[in-house]
């Protein structure tokens, strides 16, 4: 299993892809060569012993002549010798006249068809199980009287031509394979040579001190440089997250701090007296910046889950509607007493999204919470479908135009005088970029100068549902 | 050996081959006559419960054969050897009917281009054994033709022809002494008749590939009306017998034994060049007992064997880690470049071509017949031949037996 998954194309390592692309061409070229250097060999060895044959079959036919009313020959015996070679081949040689007709030889041997402007033909033969090379050569009489034709045909055995063949095959051979050999060690090297960098990026990766989010700093080539510089770039921005993270850190004890400090002092402060009365003006006072400071620590608490990036809470199809008409029921009760008017408008059918619930309800308490805690005496609620959208209008002071990008910021107040933490729209934009739901701000009644109101909607993904 | 024996074996070999008669006419049956009248084919029983058969056809005599196998037997107790004493051409015959399914494993005989052309049919198994890869390259053909006896061919004179003249050591003093002595030598010479025996045309091919002066040689026997025998042994008995005094290639091994019991002979092998005869042994291609005739060659090329060739038959070893008397060393240290042993080579092929012969035995008809032409003229016959003198003293002395 492991090896067939170390094998498999995507997961073969650079070394091997540049092995086997270059090695299998280099072993299909060495098999093309040895293949041609064979053929070449045996043809060499074929021409060496072919003229052999060709000054044998020359050698008897100068003995041919006419005599006693037939072609007659006296067989020199060194033609014979010639033949036989240091391979001390078997040989056989035979004389035809002009119509095929056998004269004399020490075996009938086959004709073979005559070439173009040769007067000798070659040919591999089978005769009685041997394996021969037949050489035929066409003459006639050269005489005042008569010319007749007549067929000199020699033959040898093939031992000596294959290993002669043999011979010249193992040289290229050797050659072929001392010159594979090298190019292999070349190509290994280069390979090695080539991927180098990339074990120098390796080696300065794994050396850094894993806190540090310095820029790496590495003389590279080209095609890794831009490597280099992706990673740089992710460097960057995770030393952006790091600082927005202390940040965040810095301003929510500092947050913190200042409603402990006040507690300590009204604490302290009502210590010093006596009377039961200051003391319950005391407590009061203490038990109203708890619960901020509390609801404080739980949007902190919230914030920090929604930018967890390792937790990416479960999706589930959620009715918007049902959602909606559920918070503005559990805020109800609270908004009324406080004077303020809370209201939900919903189609009369459900409209679903693809979203963590819990998550949604976050942003919409969030929203009908900011808009009351910034002055809203009129709170509305409205889904719409196609696209589905979540909107919150209020009759509020609004937002400056100006502000609008900055409220989304974790401890931005929109106004020095809100009670807010500062935390509620940030909350709200971190669930909207988890979800790809597109937050618009603007005044929802543009031409009233004092209370414009502020008109915030989440459009959903199309593909959300 | 009696004349009845010879008429009979030639007749049963004419039956058989009457295929080949035309080249039984050519009677290479020369050597077999030699032979006394003995059984055709020897058996030695194996010694041991389980034997195999090993089957030879040989052209070598029983005497000179006999040490042999029972030297090989002794080795070899296991092996059952039958041993078929034929004529060359028989032999020749005999195998090429035998070509789809032979009967023989080994195949020894002394008719090189007969031996060499069934080789080069493809009628032999090679042989790797390291006593064949060893053998001298001039004595085998690949590793499926052997040489394994070395016998000069000679000249023969009687002991009272040096009382009148010097005896012949060379061809060329041969063809001098025959020019010069032309009416003493009258009918007093014997040669081969290449006509009529297969030996003596090979003799006469390769003489007259060795040097053009053959035929001044063939036309000064022609001169002399010397006589012409078909087999060594007739030239032999002739020469004992006191009607030839001057023999012209006799067949070495046959004539050292000959000799041996006939003060009266004296053999020369010729200083300028010895023809050298070499029996040819080789394994038959799909022998039906190829273990046991690989032994039997590796045993022909083995030292102990050669040894015993040397010393025991007039066959001569040569085996190049064996010398002495009766070894092809012993005869190249005395005579050196003149030694001209057969090539074993398609050049034998050669010599078995019809038109080849026809035309080697006109040519030689003619320069024998063309005695008319001098000697009856008043012309000094050697005059456009003066032949070089050689000295008579370096004559070997290891050559008269």
């Amino acid at each position: 299993m492991i090896l067939s998954r170390r094998w498999r194309l995507s997961h073969l390592s650079l070394y091997r892809r540049l092995m086997i692309w270059l090695l299998c061409p280099l072993a299909l070229l060495v098999a093309i060569m040895l293949l041609q250097a064979w053929l070449a060999s045996r043809e060499a060895a074929d021409r060496a012993f072919d003229r052999l044959l060709d000054a044998a079959s020359l050698s008897i036919a100068e003995q041919v002549r006419w005599q006693q009313s037939r072609l007659w020959m006296d067989l020199p015996p060194s033609a014979l010798e010639m033949l036989s070679t240091d391979a001390e081949e078997r040989v056989f040689y035979a004389l035809y006249d002009a119509q095929g007709h056998f004269v004399t030889g020490n075996r009938s041997l086959p004709s073979l068809p005559a070439v173009a402007n040769d007067q000798m033909s070659y040919g591999n033969v089978t005769s009685r199980g041997m394996s021969l090379r037949l050489g035929v050569r066409r003459s006639r009489l050269e005489g005042w009287d008569r010319s007749d034709r007549f067929e000199v045909r020699v033959a040898q055995t093939r031992e000596g031509r294959w290993a002669l063949a043999n011979q010249l095959f193992m040289a290229s051979f050797v050659n072929i394979v001392i010159i594979a050999g090298l190019a292999m060690v070349v190509v290994l090297l280069s390979a090695r040579f080539a991927l180098e960098p990339l074990t120098r990026l390796r080696r300065a990766i794994r050396e850094r001190n894993p806190r540090t989010l310095a820029p790496l700093e590495l003389a590279l080539p080209r095609e890794l440089a831009e490597l280099r510089q992706a990673l740089n770039e992710l460097l960057a921005r995770m030393r952006r997250v790091r600082a927005n993270q202390e940040r965040f850190i810095g301003d929510a004890s500092h947050q913190l701090r200042t409603p402990l400090a006040g507690l300590s002092a009204r604490a302290e402060l009502a210590l010093r007296q006596t009377d039961p009365a200051v003391w319950r003006e005391g407590l009061t006072t203490m038990h109203g910046t708890a619960t901020k400071t509390a609801r404080l620590a739980g949007q902190l608490l919230s914030l920090t889950r929604l930018n967890n990036p390792e937790a990416t809470p479960a999706r589930h199809p959620v009715d918007l509607a049902a959602l909606a008409q559920r918070c503005v029921r559990e805020a109800f009760s609270r908004h009324h007493r406080r004077g303020v008017d809370l209201g939900v408008e919903i189609p009369d059918r459900p409209v679903m999204v693809s979203a963590t619930e819990w998550q949604l309800e976050e942003a919409l308490n969030n929203l009908i919470e900011n808009a009351a805690l910034y002055g809203a005496g009129r709170i509305t609620v409205q889904v719409s479908d196609a696209p589905a959208r979540l909107t919150v209008v209020d009759d509020g002071p609004g937002i400056p135009e100006s502000q609008r990008l900055l409220v989304l910021r974790p401890f931005h107040r929109g106004q020095e005088a809100g009670d807010g933490s500062g935390l509620g729209l940030a909350i709200v934009d971190s669930i909207a970029r988890a979800h790809d739901i597109r937050l618009n701000l603007q005044p929802a009644t543009p031409d009233h100068p004092e209370r414009p109101g502020l008109c915030i909607a989440l459009t959903f993904p199309a593909d959300a549902r | 050996m009696t004349a009845m024996t010879r008429i009979r074996r030639g007749a049963i070999d004419l039956t058989r081959v009457a295929v080949f008669w035309v080249r039984i006419t050519v009677g290479l049956a020369a050597l077999a006559l030699v032979t006394t009248a003995q059984a055709r084919t020897l058996h030695v029983a194996a010694e041991t419960a389980s034997s195999q058969p090993l089957t030879i056809y040989g052209v070598l005599d029983p005497p000179q054969v006999r040490p042999l196998l029972a030297d090989f037997h002794q080795r070899n107790p296991d092996i059952e050897i039958e041993y078929h004493n034929l004529e060359t051409l028989a032999l020749h015959a005999r195998v090429l009917q035998e070509r789809n399914a032979p009967r023989a494993d080994v195949l020894m005989s002394p008719a090189m281009p007969w031996q060499y052309e069934l080789a080069n049919e493809g009628l032999s198994e090679p042989l790797d054994s390291p006593a064949a890869a060893a053998w001298p390259s001039w004595a085998r053909w690949r590793q499926e033709l052997f040489g394994f006896t070395f016998e000069p061919i000679v000249m023969v004179y009687r002991r009272d022809l040096a009382q009148r003249m010097a005896p012949p050591t060379s061809h060329a003093e041969l063809l001098n002494l025959l020019q010069q002595h032309a009416d003493v030598l009258k009918h007093r010479v014997v040669t081969y008749d290449p006509r009529r025996s297969g030996a003596g045309y090979t003799y006469a091919i390769e003489d007259a590939r060795i040097s053009a002066r053959y035929w001044d040689l063939v036309e000064a026997l022609g001169q002399s009306h010397s006589a012409l025998e078909t087999t060594t042994g007739a030239m032999l008995e002739g020469l004992s017998d006191g009607r030839y005094w001057i023999g012209y290639n006799l067949i070495g091994s046959y004539v050292q034994d000959y000799v041996a019991t006939h003060p009266e002979l004296v053999m020369v092998v010729p200083q300028d060049y010895a023809l050298v005869l070499q029996r040819l042994v080789m394994m038959s291609r799909e022998a039906p007992h190829p273990a046991a005739a690989r032994r039997f060659i590796d045993y022909l090329l083995s030292a102990p064997a050669q040894r015993l060739l040397a010393s025991h038959t007039t066959l001569g070893a040569v085996h190049p880690g064996i010398d002495g008397a009766g070894t092809a060393a012993d005869l190249r240290a005395r005579l050196g470049d003149a030694i001209r042993p057969v090539q074993i080579g398609p050049g034998l092929l050669a010599t078995l071509d019809t038109l080849k012969r026809q035309t080697l035995l006109e040519q030689w008809q003619q320069a024998f017949d063309n005695h008319s032409t001098f000697t009856d003229g008043p012309m000094e016959p050697s005059a456009p031949f003066s032949p070089t003198p050689v000295p008579t003293a370096s004559l070997p002395e290891a050559s008269q037996p």
